[in-house]
């Protein structure tokens, strides 16, 4: 019942993913933040098996940063999807793999382009201007086929997040009430209103 | 030879661990590292050799990050040193990784103290031929500094000194380190303890100043020259006052000779 | 190349082999490593998550029922924490005891709370205390309650899937303030001001949210937690026996009362509905 949202824009990626932490049919928690910052201009949202999510996310978030910090240049977001990926599918070839779907945002600070990778928990890693990952996908991908369109300014892709958002309130049977809205560009992660 | 001082670290009779002093030894021959602490900021520096013209100096770094927070500088050989910072840096966030929390300093401290007594204590290998400064803050904002040794000794300082000529450096700074220096007292410190043994003056040292922001930076070759600048020019003021008070004395004497 | 192959991920604390001997077990506590994952012997079947969970399925020759119910609480307010629970133990059907203390004392200021397996609440919260123990004596500052919630998430990670069954608070005030996690056998791991856990857990939500503020004083807290958890056993079969209840403050927690929720009926029984409006 979790959703992610990644939206690129004219240097930046725009994400939103629910707040709700649900175990069976209670709601244990609102406000939840269902990221992790891998290192200054990347970041990861998760949704997937209870545990596995947060276990698999920090997990890659120490080594980018262990990366960052040996190498003295941080691992570039293609680079983290990459290593993300491999980890996904060696964990799936061993007895206990992670179930972990995920969304990779990232701008590259020189060149200011955005980048969003789309991953499931079968390590499958896709490069998209745009996605979405759990229910959400059946009813916003559509919505974003329509609207989403190169070089967007950051309004446009706050309307646009705004509309899946919108759909799902409408049409989706479980309900989601909050949203984190980020935004990942060359000066960093910061969370905003739509 | 004795045969203690051979292959492995064993006690001679009279006690002495001779590989680990030996290990000391190589630090003593490193070049020289200073760490001051100040009010609300500690700086380390570095005596560094001089590059060959055609050598990159970019590639030699003595002073390292951990982690965000946590800076390390060393004495002694430098390869070694690349091996112990890897270790340090895995435990940094592995560190994380389990306790959410960053490392404190005093904890990686005796993390990498741990390590360097682990290699006098373990068949087939040697002791790390490198002492360390660590330098850093932890959440209570207040700086720290640190020093281990190839023994796996690790203790607290105020102002410390490693490598080449350490005691001329420790001696100079037990004299002049007082206590709530502010950002630009520290800094100075720090290149005129390291002036003592560094005939060649501001473009053979290395500064890095850590605030209580826990943002590490280095100092430019510039702001170097200029802080080795002023402290000339103090010391030749200070000189010339001594001289002139010397000239009035050696004058006042005279005078008094001549009126008896 | 990214070899990262030395920072571990949370899995393989488990080991499906005897260690080669017994003194393997003694060099690991004294190991620098302590803090590593207990290991405990798995049946040695090539796939103990799979044999587990087919052990607990209906198509299993002698199917392993956990039979647990529970209502325990925990809430954030302006001058501390509450914690709640009641103390009846079932096994299906059964009752079999009215009097189950399910607020562990991990130490002098750190609570855990007891929902699911007994067995696998005071073990692993009994290791979570040793291991903070070791941690204090180690750092000379006692350890964050996110630190030792992390530790418990963690150790339990590394057996998820073999049949582990825990559902936890971890309570108790730090550096930060008071401090509120919610740690169960999945290996999730949530922070919160609230948290309800068991089968009464609903039913105590229930009163719990429509009664919840901040700004509660000491006794109104006290009393919405009892509340709550009297109405959870009034509802939930497997939750009854006495309300027990802990306040935690900045000098660590305190046992506030023990009352038998028989009692609370007949007493709550006379009192006037409160007002709607």
């Amino acid at each position: 019942m979790e959703a992610l949202f990644g939206i690129t824009g004219k240097g930046f990626v725009l994400t939103a993913s629910d707040t709700t932490m649900a175990r069976s049919i209670v709601i244990m928690k609102h406000g939840e933040d269902k990221s992790r910052v891998l290192n200054k201009n990347t970041l990861m949202m998760y949704t997937g098996e209870a545990g596995d999510t947060v276990q698999f996310a920090e997990y890659v978030q120490r080594n980018v940063q262990l990366y960052g910090i040996r190498n003295g240049v941080p691992l570039s977001a293609h680079a983290t999807a990459s290593y993300t990926r491999r980890e996904l599918a060696k964990a799936l070839r061993t007895r206990n793999p992670y179930h972990v779907n995920l969304l990779i945002a990232g701008t590259d600070p020189k060149t200011e382009t955005p980048e969003l990778y789309w991953l499931d928990h079968m390590a499958s890693m896709v490069k998209m201007p745009f996605a979405a990952q759990g229910y959400a996908s059946y009813f916003c991908m559509s919505t974003m086929d329509r609207y989403w369109k190169p070089d967007m300014t950051l309004e446009e892709a706050k309307a646009l997040m705004q509309k899946c958002i919108d759909e799902l309130k409408i049409r989706f049977i479980a309900s989601l009430p909050q949203f984190t809205i980020k935004i990942v560009d060359k000066d960093g992660i910061r969370d905003v209103q739509l | 030879m004795s045969g203690y001082d051979s292959a492995l670290t064993v006690f001679s009779p009279d006690g002495h661990l001779f590989q680990v002093e030996y290990a000391l030894e190589a630090v003593r021959k490193g070049t020289c590292a200073v760490g001051v602490r100040g009010k609300d900021v500690v700086v380390l520096g570095v005596e560094k050799k001089t590059v060959a013209k055609l050598q990159d100096p970019r590639t030699i770094r003595k002073i390292t990050m951990l982690d965000d927070h946590v800076c390390l500088t060393f004495a002694g050989l430098q390869a070694d040193a690349r091996v112990l910072i890897n270790k340090a840096r895995i435990e940094c966030q592995s560190h994380r990784l389990t306790v959410e929390d960053p490392v404190s300093v005093e904890y990686i401290t005796r993390y990498i103290a741990g390590v360097q007594q682990k290699y006098t204590q373990s068949g087939g290998v040697r002791p790390f031929g490198i002492s360390t400064l660590i330098i850093g803050f932890d959440a209570d904002k207040v700086p720290k500094l640190y020093q281990t040794d190839p023994s796996g000794i690790y203790s607290s300082w105020k102002a410390a000194s490693i490598g080449r000529s350490a005691k001329t450096v420790r001696e100079f700074l037990e004299k002049n380190h007082k206590d709530d220096m502010d950002r630009d007292d520290t800094i100075k410190l720090a290149i005129r303890s390291l002036l003592e043994i560094v005939q060649t003056g501001a473009k053979n040292i290395e500064i890095a100043v850590m605030g209580n922001d826990s943002v590490l930076r280095t100092l430019d070759a510039s702001e170097v020259e200029a802080v080795t600048a002023l402290i000339e020019k103090e010391n030749a003021a200070e000189a010339e006052k001594k001289n002139k008070k010397k000239g009035d004395a050696s004058a006042a004497a005279g005078e008094s000779s001549s009126a008896s | 190349m990214l070899d990262l192959s030395f920072l571990p991920s949370g899995r393989g604390g488990a080991v499906t082999d005897l260690p080669d001997d017994q003194d393997d077990a003694q060099t690991f506590a004294m190991d620098a490593a302590a803090f590593s994952h207990p290991s405990f012997v798995l049946p040695s079947v090539a796939d103990p998550v799979a044999w587990m969970k087919h052990q607990m399925s209906d198509a299993a020759e002698n199917r392993i029922k956990m039979a647990k119910g529970t209502t325990t609480l925990a809430f954030k307010f302006k001058d501390g924490i509450i914690v709640a629970v009641d103390s009846r133990a079932t096994g299906g059907t059964y009752i079999a005891s009215q009097s189950v203390k399910k607020i562990i004392e991990i130490n002098p200021y750190l609570l855990g709370t007891m929902a699911g397996g007994a067995a696998d609440c005071s073990y692993w919260e009994r290791e979570l205390g040793r291991r903070c123990r070791v941690y204090e004596l180690r750092n000379k500052e006692r350890i964050s309650v996110a630190a030792a919630s992390k530790l418990l998430s963690n150790m339990v990670y590394a057996y998820k899937g073999m049949g582990l069954s825990m559902g936890t608070m971890v309570v108790g005030w730090d550096k930060t303030g008071p401090a509120l996690f919610y740690v169960d056998s999945d290996g999730q791991r949530l922070k919160g001001d609230l948290f309800s856990v068991g089968s009464g857990s609903t039913f105590a939500y229930g009163v719990l949210d429509s009664g919840y503020h901040c700004n509660l004083s000491i006794e109104e807290a006290i009393d919405l937690g009892r509340r709550s958890i009297y109405h959870a056993t009034f509802r939930d079969a497997a939750s009854g026996g006495s309300v027990l209840i802990y306040h935690v403050r900045q000098d660590g927690w305190q046992v506030i009362s023990r009352t038998d929720v028989t009692e609370l009926h007949y007493q709550y029984a006379e009192e006037p509905r409160p007002s709607l409006l």
